[in-house]
């Protein structure tokens, strides 16, 4: 009875739950995949045949979604490292410093909780070509740089913006992280005479491991993501450098009402995604299983 | 399980569809002012009411209201709309799936085209030929589609050649009157002129730049218009032959001259224009209030748009803007009527010539302000749109063509590609869209 009594309970709170998400999340995904193997046009849903693969056919031979896929690829590549290797330098130099730990941390968060279009519209004037930073750049005797009105540095401009908006929030995590050690490890090391880069090979990164990979995870994720940067700051230009798969799938779908074709190239989108996630979970995994089967061989 | 499964499920699923089911028209006396006996119809526009245009839109509507008591009653709905031209349109698009269409909505004029081929909208009822007479050519060429009239415009626009008269005075360059307009030619020449004085001003004679999205075609198609050039031929579902013309890889290479030869700068500088720092700028109609409200100190003149060497009097000047069209799904097309010629009428224009200073689309309405008469750059404006001005490519793939345009000047001015290969590569993306055109 009392079973039941739960379970009913269980269904109140979970109901509301399941039915927006079945509404608003896995509808709509089971929508995208039946979509993708149509020539579902918006302007004229009547005339909607099954394709079959074509669309998919038709996506790879896309100069602009192959240009939008590389472009995607390069600014993970580019920020993958750049935020996560910056969020944990931050963190370390913030649970460091003996002053204003608190004014740091705040300072350092603040980009995170500000809206990405404003946070892109501000770095438009720093980048522009009179703006603050080739101001700065000139007294050093650099020469004015495009930035985003480059091809050639557009996307690593809108990288370096993008990590600067997003590192606060990794900074925090490894910061719990970094607090969560047990300061007995370092007090042993210090007994052991060991240097600075010793405890932080031997004792931080490894107790810090599994933040990593879920905060490389998040990152590389979120950067595959990108959209809201380049539409606001180079509108997806120059000769478009910019243009990444989530605009190529928005414009697709909602400026030529091709949502076929945009289904198609999100269902694309996603499984490379997961592949990804995937790899980069296993390949993870096993390097730490191989540094435990190490350290056992040492001892 | 199951059973209380459904038991949980059902009432909220219900709570979620059931506000979805309110397509239905409305009762008389249940929304305010619609009285028994009255035609009700309804209104969406891409706006917020809380602006200048929304509000104008909301006082036109009410004087609708007022005018046709008794026999009419328009109900308005403000969808707003992004700057990206999401929101307003994804509704449309919902819609036209729900089939919850309403009688009247606005198009922006060149997805005029798509609307009418996919059959969002139908022809407005015949409209006499005063009646037609009253509206600008262009607003009326704007809504014509295979012959028939689709929509009106809300407002008209255009693009102006603006100057700073104190830098040509300087440089002892005379601009010529609305019908004589210099050629591209003479254009290269003034500018050549212009170069050294400008920079001796940290500047450029020109404040050029291709921005992504609708500005850069609404700008600079003129350049190919007025040289005999096109994008797409009568019927919109041909590009091939046209989009890659030889012609308008011609008119490329003259965009491409004007960096190469120092005229424009090859990144965008903000306030180029404004700041005092060129001597000639292509912008929108707006352009002219901003600089006399923000930029008082500049000197402002509105040349002639340049024109072709070969021109002979030919229509070539940027116009469009949005336009007000009735839905396929309007069972009332002589009330929709009515309402569309209300809402771009006379009145109306006057409305948003007022609060938010957009250009009216009649003849009548341009004669009754006054600014239009006594101030020489709106005049300018008034007899470049009336003579001169030229509707946008009219084709169901405008969004492509749009596009591509922007792409091809874009890649061959700033970074150096060849006319003829982007204009190729851009061809091939058309076709592909009008494919599903040519099957129907």
């Amino acid at each position: 009875m009392k079973k039941k009594r739960d379970s009913v309970l269980g269904m109140a709170f979970f109901g509301p739950a399941l039915v927006l998400l079945i509404i608003f999340l896995f509808l709509p995904m089971i929508l995208t995949l039946i979509f993708s193997f149509t020539d579902f046009f918006a302007l004229n849903p009547g005339l909607t045949h099954f394709t079959g693969l074509d669309n998919f056919f038709q996506i790879f031979k896309d100069e602009d979604f192959r240009k939008a896929f590389i472009n995607t690829v390069c600014f993970v590549v580019i920020i993958v490292p750049l935020q996560g290797l910056g969020s944990l330098g931050l963190a370390l130099l913030v649970n460091k410093v003996s002053h204003c730990k608190r004014y740091f941390k705040v300072a350092f968060f603040l980009p995170v909780v500000m809206s990405l279009a404003v946070v892109s519209t501000l770095w438009v004037q720093i980048y522009s070509p009179e703006g603050i930073l080739n101001s700065v750049l000139s007294n050093f005797g650099i020469p004015a740089q495009p930035f985003i009105n480059s091809a050639s540095q557009a996307l690593p401009s809108i990288a370096v913006m993008s990590a600067w908006q997003g590192v606060g929030y990794q900074m925090i995590i490894f910061l719990g992280g970094l607090q969560a050690i047990n300061p007995a490890l370092y007090e042993a090391a210090d007994m052991d005479h060991a240097t600075a880069w010793q405890k932080f090979k031997d004792i931080t990164l490894p107790e810090l491991k599994p933040l990593c990979i879920f905060v490389f995870i998040t990152i590389t994720i979120g950067a595959f993501r990108m959209l809201v940067q380049p539409m606001v700051m180079t509108g997806g230009g120059p000769s478009h450098s910019t243009y990444t798969m989530v605009y190529d799938i928005y414009e697709t779908g909602t400026v030529n009402w091709e949502i076929g074709l945009a289904s198609t190239m999100a269902i694309v989108f996603a499984v490379f995604v997961m592949i990804l996630t995937v790899i980069q979970t296993v390949a993870t995994r096993d390097k730490e299983e191989g540094n435990v089967n190490k350290k056992t061989k040492k001892k | 399980m199951k059973k209380l499964l459904i038991a949980v499920l059902l009432p909220v699923i219900m709570a979620i569809l059931l506000p979805g089911c309110q397509g239905k028209r409305p009762e008389p006396g249940s929304v305010a002012g619609y009285d028994e006996g009255e035609q009700y119809l309804s209104i969406w526009v891409h706006s917020i009411e809380d602006t200048d245009e929304g509000r104008c839109y909301r006082e036109s509507v009410d004087n609708f209201n007022e005018k046709y008591n008794g026999k009419y009653f328009a109900d308005i709905e403000f969808i707003p709309r992004n700057d990206s031209g999401g929101g307003y349109s994804d509704k449309i698009n919902a819609s036209v799936m729900s089939g919850d269409l309403p009688d009247v909505l606005t198009v922006d004029g060149p997805n005029i085209a798509a609307y009418a081929a996919n059959g969002i909208i139908q022809p407005l009822a015949e409209l006499e030929e005063d009646e037609k007479g009253e509206y600008l050519q262009s607003i009326i060429e704007q809504g014509t589609y295979n012959n028939q009239l689709y929509a009106l415009g809300a407002m008209e626009s255009s693009v102006g050649l603006y100057y700073n008269k104190d830098i040509l005075k300087e440089a002892g360059i005379e601009v010529p009157d609305a019908g004589h307009p210099w050629t591209r030619t003479e254009f290269l020449d003034i500018l050549e002129k212009l170069k050294p004085v400008m920079e001796e001003k940290n500047g450029y004679a020109l404040d050029m730049t291709f921005p992504t999205g609708e500005a850069t075609i609404y700008y600079y198609a003129p350049f190919f218009w007025a040289d005999g050039g096109d994008f797409v031929d009568e019927t919109g579902l041909v590009a091939e032959g046209i989009f890659n013309s030889e012609k308008n890889a011609g008119t490329v290479g003259y965009f491409k001259t004007l960096l190469d030869k120092g005229y424009m700068s090859k990144v965008p500088i903000d306030h180029l224009f404004e700041s005092g720092r060129a001597a000639f700028k292509f912008d929108g109609a707006w352009e002219v209030n901003t600089i006399y409200n923000s930029y008082p100190d500049i000197n402002l003149g509105v040349a002639p748009y340049v024109t072709g060497d070969s021109w002979s009097g030919e229509r070539y000047t940027p116009t469009g803007s949005w336009a007000y069209a009735a839905s396929s799904k309007t069972d009332n097309i002589e009330g929709a009527t009515e309402l569309v010629k209300w809402m771009s009428g006379v009145e109306s224009g006057l409305l948003l010539w007022e609060k938010a200073k957009n250009f009216p689309s009649t003849y009548k309405a341009f004669e009754a302000i006054d600014t239009f008469q006594t101030d020489e750059n709106y005049s300018m404006l008034y007899k470049q749109l009336s003579d001169y001005g030229h509707p946008r490519p009219k084709t169901p793939v405008y969004p492509q063509v749009s596009t591509s345009f922007q792409q091809v000047l874009e890649n061959c001015v700033l970074s150096g590609a060849e006319p003829e290969a982007e204009l190729g590569k851009s061809i091939e993306r058309i076709n592909a869209k009008l494919k599903r055109y040519k099957v129907q």
